[in-house]
């Protein structure tokens, strides 16, 4: 089977709902190792856009290569499928959200990769996973510790995509240390792409940050040269969640330049973003901060929309604790139609501790 | 017209991945026969079966990150060793094949350390083509 028709078959297997596919669907589409390669092409391309989705997926896939009675391909091939899916899983676990799992689904992808003819470049994926948890989890200093031998390892193995996504989030540690020249130094490496190729997604998001760095540091305009040049970057590789914040970060810098018409717009379009991508708690935060920007251009009745919209979602989500204070008086305020912008700034205060 | 472009770059790029597999495999394929016949015992046509095996196998191997298809003929001969040991312990388990000094003393030894002794020659094919 060629590399292409091993794609088309892997979208027939995708595209079939999993509720649709049959013992026998299943088993002529999973137990051809080319077919199986070609799923696994598609569902990382889906990565960044429908990890939930991706999770799904990857769990059908771990299960059914699990059974002892299913074996794919030759040699090695069902432990590296096996390891395959169990990163996959990982990856999209951590993106929404669990960490105990995505824990649980590398100690799985490791203990097949060790079973490979070439586990090392398998391997250095996981611990780049590994890495971003202890980023997620508020471990910068061990990041930064770590992370530059992994990236040794995947410019040695000539790994393009995991030598920069290594750089990128050494960049992101060293921001959330609050070391912004040495943020700033790793995200430029990014952009200008010296050693090897990068792609656009990740240069979309490195200039986002820059962008970020740039407008914290006041050259707000500057952030807004490196926000348009992340745009088309970002629509290119078709990366909706990098495009949702890169809208919300416009609308800062726009708010902090004082053009607040089209910061509001700005905000707008990240609110739309969040929704259509299924993010609700983010575009119920976004909504806040709309709401704030919209009572400060003297537009109370559109601000109370956008509260009245947040607010079930905040709720619903415990985004915040129970009974606070100021989310009591938030609501009554909207009910009165008479926002309170003082609860309103406490309530978007709390939700920007909380992220 | 962008997309149909775009594709036939692929195409072209996806043709010489393939191409390169092939050219890469055909070069290796002498010494995983006399891996497969001299040293493993195998019959020629179960080597020959084994050889198809092994093309699939390699073909799907390149698509995995970490090592150009050049850089995998180290593996492809580990490859080659693993199964060609399974497969003649097997029969010499099952009382099929019985075995002689030379292969047991084969299927005692690692299949990595055979296969690290056959990239030494591997090493010296590609001096001699460098040299060429």
């Amino acid at each position: 089977m060629s590399r292409g028709e091993a794609l088309m078959a892997a979208h027939d297997y995708l595209s079939t709902p999993r509720e649709n596919r049959s013992e026998q669907f299943t088993k002529s589409h999973l137990e051809n190792a080319d077919t199986l390669s070609g799923i696994f092409a598609v569902l990382k391309d889906r990565g960044n856009v429908a990890p939930a989705d991706v999770l799904e997926e990857a769990k059908v896939l771990y299960e059914w290569l699990s059974a002892p009675q299913h074996r794919v391909g030759f040699f090695d091939e069902s432990d590296y499928f096996r390891g395959e899916s169990a990163l996959y899983a990982g990856a999209s676990t951590r993106l929404v959200g669990s960490r105990e799992e995505t824990e649980r689904w590398l100690d799985r992808a490791e203990a097949s990769f060790r079973h490979t003819i070439n586990p090392a470049p398998m391997l250095a994926r996981v611990a780049y996973i590994r890495l971003a948890l202890r980023y997620d989890t508020g471990r910068y200093d061990e990041v930064t510790e770590l992370i530059p031998s992994l990236h040794l390892t995947f410019g040695k193995l000539a790994m393009a995509e995991e030598y920069w996504k290594c750089r990128f989030l050494e960049g992101m540690a060293f921001k959330a240390m609050g070391n912004l020249d040495q943020a700033a130094v790793a995200f430029e490496d990014l952009v200008s792409a010296a050693q090897l190729p990068v792609d656009d997604g990740l240069k979309g998001t490195a200039l986002i940050n820059l962008g970020n760095l740039k407008s914290g540091q006041g050259d707000h305009e500057a952030a807004l040269r490196s926000y348009s040049e992340a745009l088309p970057l970002l629509k290119r590789a078709n990366r909706p969640v990098a495009l949702a914040d890169l809208k919300t970060m416009v609308g800062e810098t726009l708010n902090l330049l004082g053009r607040k018409t089209q910061a509001i717009d700005a905000y707008l379009e990240a609110v739309a973003d969040y929704i259509s991508i299924g993010a609700a708690t983010q575009a119920a935060y976004i909504q806040v901060v709309l709401a704030e920007a919209l009572l400060d251009a003297e537009r109370p009745r559109e601000a109370e929309w956008q509260i009245a919209a947040a607010l079930p979602t905040i709720e619903r989500e415990k985004m915040l604790p129970e009974g606070l204070a100021a989310v009591v008086l938030l609501k009554e305020s909207v009910r009165q139609r008479n926002a309170n912008p003082k609860a309103l700034a406490e309530v978007r205060h709390h939700l920007q501790n909380r992220a | 017209m962008e997309i149909s472009d775009d594709l036939g770059v692929s195409l072209s790029h996806e043709d010489d991945f393939e191409r390169e597999i092939e050219t890469v495999f055909r070069e290796t394929l002498g010494l995983i026969h006399i891996a497969l016949v001299s040293h493993y015992q195998l019959k020629e046509q179960e080597a020959t079966e084994l050889e198809k095996d092994l093309f699939v196998w390699f073909r799907r191997f390149c698509y995995r990150p970490g090592a150009s298809i050049r850089e995998n003929r180290p593996f492809l001969l580990v490859a080659c060793c693993q199964f060609a040991r399974e497969y003649q312990k097997y029969l010499v388990g099952t009382g099929v094949l019985s075995s002689d000094e030379k292969l047991k003393l084969i299927l005692d030894r690692e299949p990595v350390d055979v296969a690290h002794d056959f990239s030494r020659s591997l090493q010296l094919f590609d001096f001699r083509r460098s040299d060429a």
